[in-house]
């Protein structure tokens, strides 16, 4: 969860208000810039700014003073107060101001935000849904809108938006602790939700943390000395389990082959050079998908893990065409860590639950390819020529029940496409399962990999070609990805 | 011969031969604990659930030797698990060497835990010698052992602080692979061979 500390200005002045009320004002700095260069250095994610002059008079006040915040520290911002055109929209987000709220303008005036989120993109538009009594407040929360706040979430869920910081009012600048039953409500629409208002201890964070809200806004604790930021990012961090990235080598015959959906397959050397290539370059696991047709096929593969487990230190999975405990315990005897299945697990689901019961369930991936029909994702089998009268949803929820460690979740409509992860796909899967993800199918750059682990909340991404044919490096890939998402470097 | 592997029929041991190999220690396969005498190090490697993994133990009659030993012992993920009195994992009497409780990971976050995760020194030991603090290593459980700090050589963060190192005397236990955690998973077994 990001920590966002907020810095609201009235007067070019660094102020906290209590319960959004102007007649209890309380400077705490004359020099917001040195309070946001604070922030930074204390590891913030993000630093929220509010124009309290304007969010009252309804137009930009302060704004030369952020956009001077703006070009002097490095790290998001997130800015509101006051925006309530097009123009003013414009002259903020143009200047490098990541993420604007709008809070009175989109309570009145719909078509405005659609206006935005057409323009400027989802992800840069935050919703300000201000709560005082059940109502939606407006103006600084001076006046309140006659409109209930669920019916207003479902509104601007219609319309698209995503990103929502959530006040209550009551709570704001209280030091008290954050509504959670509303934050929780409104996160059940599907926003991803900054939380504000009430903020101010570490329970309170970690609480926030495990309802998975995206980023927890914290004011007055933070001036009032009742939280450092240090803790306050401590509190809000779950895990040091970093996202893996995961590289896949198709093996025919003992050798790794080249090819665009197995067509034209060329020889693309020795597995255990090349695994070791990838291990070297910061792979964090790799998985090794058998395709060879032949008889000798059982034989070779257990040689190529013997030689691979001897020479390669990190995790690695087998998969292509395992189908009973006998080759699973040669393989793993061999070595592999974990075993991949799929079409046998499909036609013999018993299959998982003895695999698990066997050697663990860490040992068994369950790999489900799948395709939209009819706007329903469907299992494929036999390397996607099959489809089945399985829903992924049901599937995926069997696997695990049977005792899965892992779902390998490739799109089919986008397998070789390099167009990006399917992301709506990945989110409906992780909803149905508490088991980890391997995103796959449709990796053509680090962003569309930022992509599946944000926001399809995939925990590692896997894929072939684009390090195959050299056109990323597996260092490269998780220095872009350093700063987004955990990673091991 | 220096390094003895236990065998009690559950675990997958062939990463921890090829570890052991690529550090030049040798090593062999014991079967029957009263071989143990003749190695100077210990290891119970581990992949598997805490009741069969006592029950082997048990039925080969390993369980009430190892317990005994003086000389250093390296136990890995369940092997480290069970050093505790007791697991919540198939509701398990454990060996009682650590006093402590194996409970699993809260469902606020995925289970099983698996991949890198960070680990935070806590203590200075030899096992920890050549390895910088916060290094990555990999780990695969849905169980954690809730053990006193004094006893914990080094945490990770999972939902909560977790002992991903313990020690009590000559009874050293590792939550992550180390078999699997490239380098720095070497050098720890390096250092166990070596220093400890």
């Amino acid at each position: 969860m990001l920590i966002i500390p907020a810095i609201d200005i009235i007067n070019g002045e660094c102020a906290r208000l209590t319960r959004g009320d102007f007649a209890t004002k309380k400077i705490y700095s004359k020099n917001p810039l040195a309070v946001a260069r604070q922030f930074e250095k204390a590891g913030a994610d993000m630093v929220h700014i509010v124009d309290l002059d304007g969010a009252k008079l309804g137009r930009p006040i302060n704004k030369k003073l952020i956009l001077k915040i703006r070009n002097q520290i490095k790290i998001p911002l997130q800015v509101g107060g006051g925006i309530r055109t097009v123009e003013d929209a414009e002259s903020y987000l143009n200047a490098g101001v990541d993420r604007i709220v709008i809070g009175t303008q989109a309570a009145r005036d719909l078509d405005f935000i659609k206006k935005l989120l057409s323009t400027f993109g989802r992800e840069r538009i935050v919703i300000g849904v201000d709560i005082k009594n059940g109502v939606l407040a407006i103006d600084g929360w001076t006046k309140t809108a006659q409109k209930k706040y669920t019916v207003f979430a479902k509104e601007l869920r219609a319309l698209g938006v995503s990103e929502i910081v959530c006040t209550d009012i009551r709570r704001d600048g209280t030091l008290t602790e954050p509504n959670f039953t509303l934050l929780e409500q409104l996160q059940s629409y599907g926003f991803n939700v900054v939380a504000s208002g009430g903020v101010s201890d570490t329970a309170a964070i970690e609480k926030l943390s495990k309802l998975k809200l995206f980023g927890a806004i914290i004011g007055k604790a933070l001036y009032e000395k009742k939280i450092s930021l240090a803790q306050a990012k401590r509190s809000a961090e779950l895990s040091n389990l970093t996202k893996r990235i995961i590289p896949c080598l198709d093996v025919k015959n003992g050798r790794v082959v080249k090819g665009v959906n197995f067509k034209d397959l060329k020889d693309a050397g020795d597995p255990v050079e090349l695994g070791k290539k990838y291990s070297e370059e910061g792979a964090d696991e790799l998985v090794f998908l058998d395709i060879t047709a032949s008889k000798e096929k059982r034989k070779t593969v257990a040689d190529m893990v013997k030689r691979i487990a001897q020479n390669i230190f990190i995790p690695f999975t087998v998969g292509g065409g395992i189908r009973s405990v006998r080759e699973m315990r040669i393989l793993l005897g061999n070595g592999a860590d974990k075993i991949s299945i799929n079409t046998a697990a499909v036609l013999n689901p018993s299959l998982i639950k003895e695999g698990s019961t066997a050697f663990g369930a860490q040992c068994i991936v369950v790999a489900i390819d799948a395709q939209k029909i009819n706007g329903e994702y469907m299992v494929l089998i036999r390397g996607g020529s099959e489809v089945t009268k399985l829903d992924v949803v049901t599937w995926a929820k069997t696997v695990e029940k049977l005792g899965a460690g892992e779902i390998l979740l490739t799109s089919m409509d986008r397998d070789g496409t390099k167009k990006g992860f399917d992301i709506e796909f990945l989110n409906i899967v992780n909803k149905a399962v508490n088991i980890p993800i391997i995103a796959s199918g449709g990796a053509g750059s680090p962003q569309d990999m930022q992509a599946a682990l944000i926001q399809g909340k995939a925990d590692a991404v896997l894929a072939a070609s684009i390090f195959h044919y050299g056109k990323y490096s597996i260092k490269g890939v998780k220095k872009y990805l350093q700063s987004k998402v955990p990673i091991r470097l | 011969m220096k390094i003895a592997i236990i065998d009690y029929g559950a675990s997958n041991l062939q990463s921890v031969f090829n570890a052991l190999k690529k550090i030049g220690q040798t090593y062999a396969v014991v079967r029957k604990p009263e071989e143990l005498t003749r190695f100077e190090k210990v290891i119970v490697p581990g992949v598997g659930a805490a009741g069969s993994t006592m029950k082997n133990l048990i039925d080969s009659g390993f369980a009430a030797k190892i317990v005994n030993l003086k000389k250093p012992t390296l136990w890995i993920c369940i092997g480290m698990q069970i050093l505790s009195q007791f697991s919540e994992e198939n509701e398990t009497k454990c060996l009682s060497v650590i006093p402590g409780r194996v409970k699993k990971f809260s469902r606020v976050l995925k289970v099983p835990q698996i991949g890198w995760n960070k680990v935070s020194f806590k203590k200075t030991s030899p096992l920890l010698k050549n390895i910088p603090d916060n290094q990555f290593f990999y780990f695969v459980n849905s169980y954690y052992l809730d053990a006193p700090p004094k006893y914990v050589l080094a945490t990770a963060l999972y939902g909560i602080a977790f002992p991903a190192l313990v020690q009590k005397g000559n009874f050293y236990g590792v939550q992550f692979h180390p078999e699997k955690s490239g380098d720095s998973g070497l050098q720890l077994l390096r250092n166990f061979c070596e220093l400890c």
